[in-house]
């Protein structure tokens, strides 16, 4: 699509000719959309079906990796039961606990560290001390504040989703031109208009990034923990039919949390688009 | 100068095929091979008499386990040697300690054994074993065994591994509320803390203590905890009942705010040696010459209270990793090469009430094999 360069012999100049993304820029976009969108949709469905042909003919044990049709039927008869939605339901209500708070508390204190430098000075240690330990090993220390209902699961997420955001919040309040600082200030803008109008709108995109990647570790801290001390959820269901030798139910957790983690991962990045027009869009037209 | 051409378009598309390929080559699976055996002899085993065998219907704590003379069944050394892979989930509980005090003997030697333990949890050995890659599992029929040879995979239990002493107190302790008595206690609708899940041969005695108690499965509220963790949320009020395994019911022993209520059946092992296709049909002699060793060492070391012998229970604490004051603190077990008849049904009807498994349930035939136990001791059906 880019433009065709030639180098001409006789004269050893480079030639740059306008490709077709120059010349019919319209067709050329809608063209390479239209190829990226066949490429989302074909690639997962084509390996989806060499799963399902594998199975079929016994290249691969069924009993062990049970076909897409099997985990299907199975996820179909579960859910048409009833039996899937309370595991779905509770995954769902822990994550979306823990990561309001963890990113409640996180988005504020990366506000508090970025903006004051005697609160970052004070905290920062610890935090960079605390940021390193693995979160589930945090599991047992929660199971003995919180006993043995949901507060451990909600603080294990709460505690991962805040270190994301802490820190990508305190790096972007950081990263604030010292310029848009000077402007706010020639303007007379006092604390709360320069956290409102510079600071917040200046730090948010990159506090949003933090919080899409929390997304996705929440949802992989959440199936973890849930698999250790939970009686149901998504990670109970998967590690518990494992346990069982049921592959097909194991299977079924195991796609219904790649769907949660897409879907919330898609919802946070809505909501960013949403909150911030403004920050450039990490998808949409590509670049041709 | 000519325009250098571009890469191909399908290479990606190419390299992604491939990969795919070689992903589906590495998980290509073997059918198992149908269990099937020629015939064998078998011939009476000196040290071997009649106590070497016991009805497999008789149940009950006044059965004394079968046993042989000390040393007996005696090596009858392969005339090639085999290298054996056993799978088991700990290295550190007790009831393994006669595979690894063999290893260390040099019974399964003495058979033309090299006998190599690995540590894999049962449902990721299952498979391995199922397909040949792991010769023999040291655990028990779980719902997840039960699952698979549901599924087509060809594994029997083929021996037995131990039942409590009757003066162990492993098993369901209860809390017990104000104004309660431990004989009166209804347990039905507290909650159970288990290091164990549903899936495990725990659910059969569960369930028979809480029918005694007037309670059900389905009547309690489960959580599956670690370790170290069940008696932490007995004792903080985090659970009402828990079951305590070995050497843990010793701390609520003798304290009056808890009852024990039951236990595992004294006499009839849940668990012990699973075998796949390898030492089932493809080479029986091997599977033999493993279980006559083991059979061996019971014998041998293990035929009566053997934590009497503190010098073999200090050697017993440091072959198993474990404090040997905290060995001796609870009974001996009876270690049994026997399973007993009904077992298979029994702890499937529990599993099929706890609703981990799916299916009829199976005979005993497709579950358990006692014929290669009977040869290593002699035993003609």
């Amino acid at each position: 699509m880019s433009a065709v360069e030639e180098r001409r012999a006789a004269t050893g100049r480079l030639v740059r000719r306008p490709g077709p993304a120059e010349s019919r820029p319209r067709a050329a976009h809608r063209r390479r959309r239209a190829l990226e969108l066949t490429l989302a949709v074909a690639v997962p469905v084509v390996l989806v079906l060499l799963w399902q042909l594998a199975a079929d003919r016994q290249w691969i044990d069924p009993r062990i990796y049970p076909a897409p049709s099997t985990i299907l039927a199975d996820g179909k008869e579960r859910a048409l039961d009833g039996e899937l939605w309370p595991d779905v339901r509770a995954t769902l209500q822990r994550v979306a606990a823990g990561y309001g708070i963890g990113t409640g508390a996180g988005f504020l204190l990366g506000l508090l560290m970025g903006a004051l430098p005697l609160v970052r000075a004070a905290l920062e240690p610890t935090m960079d001390a605390l940021y390193v330990v693995p979160k589930l090993a945090l599991l047992p220390v929660f199971l003995n504040m919180f006993g043995l209902g949901e507060g451990p699961q909600i603080a294990l997420v709460a505690v991962t989703v805040f270190f994301f955001v802490w820190i990508s919040t305190m790096a972007a309040v950081l990263a604030v031109p010292e310029g848009h600082r000077d402007a706010g200030r020639v303007f007379g803008a006092g604390p709360w208009q320069m956290f409102r109008h510079v600071l917040l709108p200046a730090s948010l995109p990159a506090m949003l990034v933090g919080a899409r990647i929390a997304a996705g570790v929440a949802v992989l801290v959440i199936v973890a923990s849930e698999s250790i001390a939970a009686s149901d959820g998504l990670g109970h269901l998967i590690f518990d039919s494992r346990a069982l030798f049921r592959n097909d139910v194991m299977f079924v957790g195991i796609v219904c949390v790649a769907v949660l983690g897409v879907v919330f991962s898609e919802l946070v990045r809505l909501a960013g688009r949403l909150l911030t027009p403004w920050a450039p869009r990490d998808r949409g037209r590509g670049r041709t | 100068m000519p325009v250098p051409r571009p890469a191909p378009r399908h290479r990606p598309a190419a390299l992604a095929l491939a990969v795919c390929l070689l992903l589906l080559a590495a998980c290509t699976s073997q059918k198992p091979e149908p269990l099937t055996r020629k015939p064998r002899t078998i011939e009476p085993v000196a040290g071997c008499g009649a106590r070497s065998w016991t009805d497999p219907a008789r149940l009950g704590e006044n059965r004394a386990p079968a046993r042989c003379a000390k040393g007996a069944p005696a090596p009858r050394r392969l005339k090639r040697p085999r290298h054996l892979t056993l799978a088991t989930s700990t290295l550190t509980a007790e009831y393994v300690a006669p595979l690894q005090l063999a290893i260390k003997k040099g019974e399964f030697a003495k058979e033309g054994l090299d006998v190599e333990l690995k540590v894999l949890p049962t449902p990721d050995a299952l498979p391995l074993l199922a397909k040949g890659k792991l010769d023999a599992l040291w655990a028990a029929p779980e719902a997840a065994v039960i699952n698979g040879i549901h599924g087509g995979f060809g594994i029997r239990w083929v021996a037995g591994n131990f039942s409590p002493a009757p003066s162990s107190r492993s098993g369901l302790w209860i809390r017990l509320r104000d104004g309660e008595r431990p004989d009166t206690v209804r347990p039905a609708g507290r909650s159970v803390g288990t290091l164990i899940g549903k899936g495990s041969v725990i659910s059969y005695p569960l369930e028979k203590v809480l029918a005694e108690h007037g309670a059900a499965m389905e009547t309690m509220d489960f959580q599956q905890l670690g370790s170290s963790d069940v008696l932490t949320a007995l004792t903080s009020g985090g659970v009402e009942a828990a079951w305590l395994l070995d050497p843990v019911w010793r701390q609520v022993r003798g304290d009056k705010r808890y009852a024990f209520l039951g236990g595992q059946p004294v006499g009839e092992p849940l668990g012990g040696a699973l075998f796949g296709p390898n030492l089932l049909s493809a080479d029986v002699d091997a599977g033999v010459a493993l279980l006559r060793a083991y059979i061996r060492t019971i014998n041998t070391w293990f035929a009566g209270d053997y934590k009497r012998d503190r010098g073999f229970v200090a050697e017993l604490a440091a072959l198993l990793g474990q404090d040997a004051k905290t060995l001796a603190a609870v009974p001996s077990l009876r270690m049994d090469w026997e399973i007993r008849k009904g077992t298979a049904g029994r702890l499937q009807r529990a599993y099929r009430d706890a609703g981990v498994t799916d299916g009829a349930i199976l005979p005993e035939r497709r579950l358990v094999d006692r014929r290669l136990y009977a040869e290593a001791v002699g035993h003609r059906p």
